[in-house]
């Protein structure tokens, strides 16, 4: 039982490290904490709806769409908000990035109502006796997660505009000195970042394909959050592998604590992500995974 | 004798319109409730502007004060109803601990939270929120996500009568009282060292440190103020006026996005600024309720991003300059 939930930790895992890799860039390059991460997410869930909805498509052929959906959102939302904010204190950048967010939101209330949306995607299962059964549709989330990840991680290492990005990451004086077009790769940043939220988003309703709505981005949001703090808030990477230790750990902490018969399980394992961020945020800041 | 009392000044446009929105709501027929919500977010404003304001540190789970606070009332009340003898203390009782609770937290939280920086500490605020909710809700605490109800323990203690006046008169009468207290604790902390070392780390943290001042105790000193007067609030905002606490309610986020865009839009670390922002944030947002309903968010978000981007120094910010060299200068603080 405990290891059919590690299984499915893991591959719930790769799915939250992908939503959390596009909030790990932006901060990256831009230093800005994207709290209207959350609302990005529901986006990609509900193209992942309307076109399984509409056109009988699964998500995972959805994928190119919600990212191409995902970087229009992206330079929209730079050109027109952040690139005044680039620099600007904290204060400023959290609450505009939030109040991103709540517009979204809002917007897919008043397009689509505040009602909760599903469907279900049945391809089978796959059998691993003697731990559990796994339906297929989590397997190729698994599948377009790595393959994604893989073929950003050749992106950044071979391409130019990826290293670009790189090196405004690490120095973006330096790279404006080497001829980086910064501001450029701001605004590509950011776009890529949303991208890949709405990506994330996607991919998330294949394991949870009951409960979308406007609002369900909240709590992922904060999920998000600890992911990458946990990765080390500036590296997509650490991002990426952080997703399956905190499925793993948040699966497994659902087990165990619902054998404690005072204690709700499901507030209690959130309780327990939150602990995890603030003796991360204490202790080691720069992540435990990855990060630079 | 004069200069001692010439720093209180300011105060006197903040009290006359406190007062003016008291005795409308006491005298004009209906506006009892429109002013009690004036009310409530202009001592939200205060209060959160004495941390956000005069540090520009962003709290972005403050509201768990203002839960905390409500806690406090609620357990003062369903634990010493049944003493007849305590009478109105019962109230007095329960702001104390909520003075207390949210106290412990805010020193709880600000000595983890405030060795961080920038948006590190954003995001562990908003963790500490979230946590100590899923905390009460996973670990049962105080009736867990069902919450503390207290009507039937007020009705109880005080009969039907005196519970409702309790709940509608005396909860949005302490609102008032609230507010004026932040307010005089504002002016009192700008004009002391205390503004004076906040005002430098506002500015610039590194260069105050290096100067000597000791910027994590003047941090620590307005954030458990400002929390200290959040838990005032939500227990008589929330715990007296409403007669429950459910966790879901009094840790929602929204209610510190609105006192941030609150003292944003009045203008950070002035003391007019968060009443005026108070006030016509209130005022916008129960116009927007009644002429399109459902969708104030929709027309408040835009609106925030906007005053963030074109006005970050808020109205009372703009009016400062303006009168810079005048009379008035000492007046609009």
């Amino acid at each position: 039982m405990l290891a059919g939930n590690l299984v499915n930790g893991l591959l719930l895992g790769s799915v939250y490290g992908m939503m959390t890799m596009g909030l790990s860039l932006i901060f990256g390059v831009l230093r800005i904490v994207n709290v209207g991460h959350g609302p990005f997410l529901m986006v990609g869930a509900f193209i992942a709806f309307w076109m399984f909805h509409l056109f009988g498509l699964p998500p995972v052929v959805s994928i190119p769409l919600a990212i191409a959906a995902g970087i229009v959102l992206g330079f929209i939302f730079f050109y027109l908000v952040i690139r005044r904010l680039v620099g600007a204190p904290e204060l400023t950048t959290l609450l505009a990035t939030f109040a991103i967010g709540i517009l979204l939101e809002e917007i897919a209330k008043f397009l689509w109502g505040p009602d909760f949306r599903g469907f279900s995607w049945n391809v089978g299962k796959l059998a691993l006796p003697p731990i559990t059964t796994i339906p297929m549709s989590k397997i190729y989330a698994l599948i377009s997660s790595v393959v994604i990840a893989l073929i950003l991680y050749l992106w950044f290492r071979k391409a130019r505009s990826g290293t670009a990005i790189r090196a405004v990451m690490e120095d973006s004086e330096g790279a404006r000195v080497c001829g980086v077009n910064v501001e450029g790769i701001y605004a590509l940043s950011f776009a890529l970042g949303i991208g890949l939220t709405v990506l994330g988003g996607t991919l998330l309703t294949l394991f949870i394909p009951v409960g979308i709505n406007p609002y369900m981005g909240g709590i992922y949001t904060l999920k998000a959050f600890v992911i990458a703090v946990l990765g080390g808030l500036v590296s997509p990477w650490g991002a990426f592998y952080a997703g399956f230790v905190f499925g793993l750990i948040e699966n497994g902490s659902y087990t165990l604590f619902g054998l404690i018969p005072s204690i709700e399980p499901f507030s209690m394992t959130r309780f327990l992500a939150f602990l995890l961020l603030l003796v991360i945020l204490l202790f080691k800041p720069t992540g435990i995974l990855g990060g630079r | 004798m004069r200069r001692r009392l010439a720093k209180y000044y300011p105060l006197v446009p903040v009290y006359a319109l406190y007062l003016t929105l008291f005795l409308i709501g006491l005298h004009v027929r209906g506006m009892w409730q429109s002013m009690a919500l004036l009310a409530f977010y202009a001592a939200l404003g205060q209060a959160f502007n004495i941390f956000l304001g005069m540090t520009g540190y962003v709290d972005f789970g403050y509201v768990a004060f203002l839960a905390l606070g409500s806690y406090g009332m609620a357990l003062a009340v369903s634990g010493l109803y049944k003493f007849d003898w305590l009478g109105g203390g019962i109230v007095v009782i329960g702001l104390l601990l909520a003075l207390v609770m949210a106290g412990l937290l805010s020193i709880a939280v600000g000595g983890i939270a405030l060795r961080l920086r920038g948006a590190y500490f954003a995001i562990a605020t908003i963790g500490v929120n979230e946590g100590f909710r899923y905390l009460i809700e996973g670990a049962r605490l105080w009736g867990g996500s069902e919450g503390i109800i207290i009507s039937r323990n007020l009705r109880e203690a005080f009969g039907t009568a005196g519970a409702n006046y309790l709940s509608t008169f005396w909860a949005d009468t302490l609102i008032f009282i609230i507010a004026a207290l932040a307010a005089l604790i504002t002016v009192r902390y700008m004009h002391s060292k205390i503004g004076y070392a906040l005002t430098a780390l506002r500015e610039d943290e590194d260069a105050a440190k290096v100067m000597g001042i000791n910027t994590t105790k003047y941090k620590i000193i307005a954030f458990i103020t400002s929390a200290s007067l959040g838990g005032l609030i939500g227990a008589s905002a929330w715990a007296l006026k409403l007669t429950y606490v459910f966790p879901a309610d009094v840790f929602a986020i929204i209610y510190t996005v609105e006192a941030i865009v609150i003292v944003l839009l009045g203008g950070a670390g002035t003391l007019l600024g968060p009443l005026v922002g108070g006030v016509i944030y209130a005022a916008l947002k129960y116009w927007l309720s009644v002429t399109f309903p459902g969708l104030q968010l929709l027309i408040l978000a835009p609106i925030i991003i906007i005053i963030i981007v074109a006005f970050p120094q808020g109205l009372i910010g703009v009016l400062k300059a303006k009168v810079k060299g005048t009379a008035l200068e000492k007046v609009i603080v």
